[in-house]
């Protein structure tokens, strides 16, 4: 509808070119009426009524009158605020200082319409006197009553804007902004001096010959203390349309990023209505000429360009494409940073990255905890620094770039994979994934790609690539294999989330009073509802859960065991299930043993039985608060008989990693390195292995903190051999020095030990 | 059990190292014969163990032999131990390779 407005129209009449319809008839928009009460000096008492318009053309807008003939239209509601007219016969004069448009005739063509453009408000209620032809004073007057700092656009036009703007400007001292107003003064070009906007509130800004000056400024220098601007850039992402649901309603927006010839960059946004008119101009790659958007403070938690405000266009911006594609402004704006560097920056942080896509997984879909699905790939990307990430991809991108690289990946190549505004994260060490602001790029064509691609030519292709991103395999809970000691030294389950980790070790004691519970057999769903039954005395029994009483109730297991591995002991509570594979019966069978048969003996057979057997126990480590105490529980989800076979190929597994490792010399832990020279003999010589990330040796949580025990070596701290803990070393057999190993934490000490004592064993 | 005299874990290719010297290790009955028993090692190597078995021994049991080593594919064994039927020999023979190698002072 803009369009239907003669625009520049105003600006003729302002200044003299067009006076009546001679030159043109220009189809204008009715922003204000206002009755008049003209007093008629040559006529009896009576006063006459007049309205009053502005009337815009969408830039700019001027006083006019209607003819006393038109009253009627206005009164009955065919001329309204928002109409659009033709003038069909007027005169442009000069009265006093002002140019005032008098319609004599004018053609309706719409009486309702959205105002256009975004013209000031030109009269206030009570500034107006009741003539038409204001004294200049009153005009000062009114001046000074607008409050909101905007000028009359015919102050600007007269020897009198230069009187009347200094009581503007004393009258608004209060507003920083006036300030620069004056200031404003010196700065444009044009003839018309430019009395600034200011976009303080949410009020359309004063336009000033838009057409012909646009006031073109970098990204950067956008500051809301910026009167007019108008910005040239090119959109390097749109997002999708959203709808939210607050409180006070539902509501749609979009957002888009904007880059400019400076590397300035800024997001837009825009919302509700907003949304309708600029969705479809907005282009990726497009470069637009943007005005009149409100400048607000960035919204951290979406945005993340490195700009301190963001803009929200309103019904009033403008934008316009430029279809001149300007070279200058780039079409992506990256900040490149080296895999390397992640570890050391904060989680949630935003980064760009380029780097060669090593390996990808299929895409698969992880249950979020709210329940919804999600589709996630993830790949492996290492970059010139030589370290490698994993890279998660969610969403949309699975799609897309997701099977790109996959199908890329499967026919043997190593593509380049550019990640602009991925979100490190720590899980499994250090990671990176897509946000909704994420972009990839496959096979880029920057200048970084191209190098990254020459690097990674030169590089050998089998060369090791330290990962970041602890990578275990299967999906879900991974199989973390720890030391005992570790569980204290670790803090393990002391964050938010319980621990789940696995460790290979021997029942040392058991308690056997209230080695079960009487539980409630009644079925919730699928499972037992196994809350603990009281005792109603008539033999039956009673579930609060449920509510119910029941005849017979199921014995479960509740077993305090103290678990020792050749580095600590620690206490855990095995359940029924697990507790079921300790034992090897049932819990009621045990119970009525015990209790009814009174079968001592056999009790403590199966209980002795029981016990220093080794298995490999899953815990769920978790602290848990009692009262003020905060102690940390591991509960054994899942016990199993040590596989031997199974177990030693993963320590195999350790050793061979220590070894190459050691091969290629990482970064040692100063104090680990300690501790080696301490704990060996200088008999021995070399020192087994450098402690990487994920290995260390068995006794090393007796020395300093900062060396990690080797996750899952059955190592014997006595004899320094495989496939045993030290709690069953041959070597234990004679005691004396089996009291000796314990405290030297020696494996030098099992230098002597003769190897025969495993045949007795 | 005297501890006199250690031995060394060796495989079928580590033997010849310790020819005179008592070592150990564990075979794979192959077929047995009067006063010995052919095996294989663990790293498929041929041996044959100069003794008698205690008990009948039936192919694809392994047994822990330890003796002094002849030469390169033999031992005159002086302790046997059914090992059974279930062990794996891939463990075992990086267990020589390296308590030859790289972990040898935690052995002998």
């Amino acid at each position: 509808m803009a369009a239907n407005l003669t625009a520049g129209a105003i600006a003729k009449m302002l200044s003299g070119e067009v006076t009546g319809e001679k030159e043109m008839t220009p189809i204008l928009q009715v922003t204000e009426i206002k009755l008049i009460q003209q007093a008629r000096r040559n006529q009896e008492q009576m006063s006459v009524e007049r309205y009053k318009v502005a009337l815009s053309d969408g830039i700019q807008s001027q006083e006019g009158m209607l003819s006393a003939a038109s009253n009627a239209l206005v009164k009955q509601g065919s001329i309204q605020i928002g109409s659009i007219l033709r003038l069909t016969r007027f005169n442009c004069s000069p009265v006093r200082n002002r140019r005032i448009v008098i319609v004599n005739e004018q053609e309706i063509i719409a009486e309702k319409c959205v105002i256009i453009g975004n013209t000031l408000p030109m009269f206030t209620s009570n500034a107006q006197s009741n003539s038409v032809a204001n004294s200049p004073r009153a005009q000062a007057v009114q001046i000074q009553a607008f409050g909101t700092g905007f000028h009359r656009q015919q102050a600007t036009r007269t020897a009198v804007n230069v009187v009347t703007t200094s009581p503007y400007v004393s009258s608004n001292a209060g507003y920083g902004s006036s300030r620069q107003e004056q200031s404003y003064y010196s700065r444009p070009p044009p003839v018309q001096p430019q009395p600034p906007s200011m976009n303080v509130n949410r009020s359309p800004p004063v336009d000033r010959n838009q057409a012909t000056t646009p006031m073109m400024i970098p990204i950067a220098a956008l500051n809301p203390y910026q009167g007019r601007w108008t910005i040239k850039a090119r959109v390097t992402s749109k997002g999708e349309l959203k709808h939210y649901n607050k409180n006070h309603g539902d509501g749609k927006l979009f957002s888009f990023d904007l880059l400019d010839a400076d590397g300035g960059e800024i997001r837009v946004t825009c919302f509700n209505e907003v949304v309708d008119k600029f969705f479809d101009v907005i282009v990726v790659g497009n470069v637009y000429l943007i005005s009149k958007g409100s400048l607000r403070p960035v919204r951290r938690e979406y945005n993340h360009l490195p700009n301190d405000y963001e803009l929200q266009l309103e019904s009033w911006s403008t934008v316009q494409q430029c279809y001149e594609d300007d070279v200058a402004i780039p079409r992506n704006r990256f900040r490149f940073r080296f895999i390397g560097d992640i570890e050391n920056m904060e989680s949630n942080s935003i980064v760009d990255l380029i780097g060669i896509v090593l390996s990808i997984s299929p895409s698969g879909l992880i249950m979020r905890r709210n329940g919804t699905e999600a589709q996630k790939k993830a790949l492996q990307l290492m970059d010139m620094s030589g370290r490698s990430v994993e890279v998660t991809m969610w969403g949309n991108f699975c799609n897309a770039e997701g099977q790109r690289l996959q199908s890329l990946c499967d026919s043997g190549a190593f593509p380049v994979l550019a990640v602009k505004a991925g979100r490190i994260s720590e899980f499994n060490g250090k990671q990176v994934s897509t946000i909704g602001s994420s972009q990839l790029y496959v096979e880029p064509d920057f200048p970084e790609a191209r190098e990254v691609r020459e690097w990674y030519k030169r590089e050998d292709r089998s060369a090791p690539c330290i990962s970041i991103s602890r990578v275990y395999s299967g999906a879900g809970r991974q199989d973390v294999r720890k030391v005992i000691t570790q569980i204290k030294d670790e803090n393990l389950g002391t964050s938010e989330k319980p621990d789940w980790i696995t460790v290979s070790a021997t029942i040392s004691f058991m308690k056997v009073e209230n080695f079960c519970y009487t539980a409630c057999p009644i079925m919730i769903g699928d499972r037992p509802c196994s809350k603990k039954v009281t005792n109603n005395g008539d033999g039956t029994w009673r579930c609060e859960r449920c509510d119910r009483s029941v005849d017979e109730c199921d014995y479960r297991y509740i077993l305090q065991l103290q678990l020792q591995d050749h580095t600590g002991v620690t206490w855990a509570t095995a359940f029924q299930e697990a507790g079921e594979e300790i034992m090897g019966m049932p819990a009621k069978e045990l119970y009525y043993l015990k209790y009814e048969d009174q079968d001592e003996e056999k009790f403590e057979d199966i209980i002795r039985k029981a016990a220093f057997t080794k298995y490999i126990f899953k815990l769920k480590v978790k602290e848990e608060t009692y009262g003020d105490e905060n102690r940390v529980k591991a509960t054994v989800v899942k016990a199993e008989k040590l596989d031997y076979s199974s177990d030693t190929r993963s320590l195999l597994e350790a050793i061979h990693k220590l070894r190459t490792e050691d091969a290629n010399p990482l970064a040692i832990n100063p104090e680990s390195s300690n501790y080696r020279s301490g704990a060996f003999n200088s008999g021995i010589g070399t020192s087994v292995g450098v402690p990487s990330r994920e290995f260390g040796l068995p006794a090393a949580n007796q020395f300093s903190s900062g060396s990690r025990p080797l996750g899952g070596m059955i190592l014997c701290g006595a004899c320094g051999s495989n496939g045993h803990v030290f709690a069953n070393c041959p070597s234990f057999m004679s005691e004396p020095q089996g009291q000796h190993y314990v405290s030297t934490q020696g494996r030098n000490a099992g230098r002597g030990m003769p190897r025969q004592h495993v045949g007795s064993y | 059990m005297d501890t006199s005299s250690p031995s060394a874990f060796v495989n079928g290719s580590l033997m010849r190292r310790y020819i005179g010297q008592k070592v150990r290790t564990v075979i794979q009955v192959v077929g047995s014969d009067v006063g010995s028993v052919v095996g294989k090692s663990t790293d498929d190597l041929q041996i044959i163990v100069k003794g008698s078995p205690p008990t009948t021994t039936t192919p694809s049991t392994y047994l822990e032999v330890i003796g002094i080593a002849e030469n390169e594919n033999s031992i005159r064994a002086e302790v046997w131990t059914n090992f059974g039927n279930s062990f794996d020999p891939v463990n075992y023979n990086e267990l020589c390779k390296l308590a030859n190698g790289e972990f040898k002072h935690l052995f002998i």
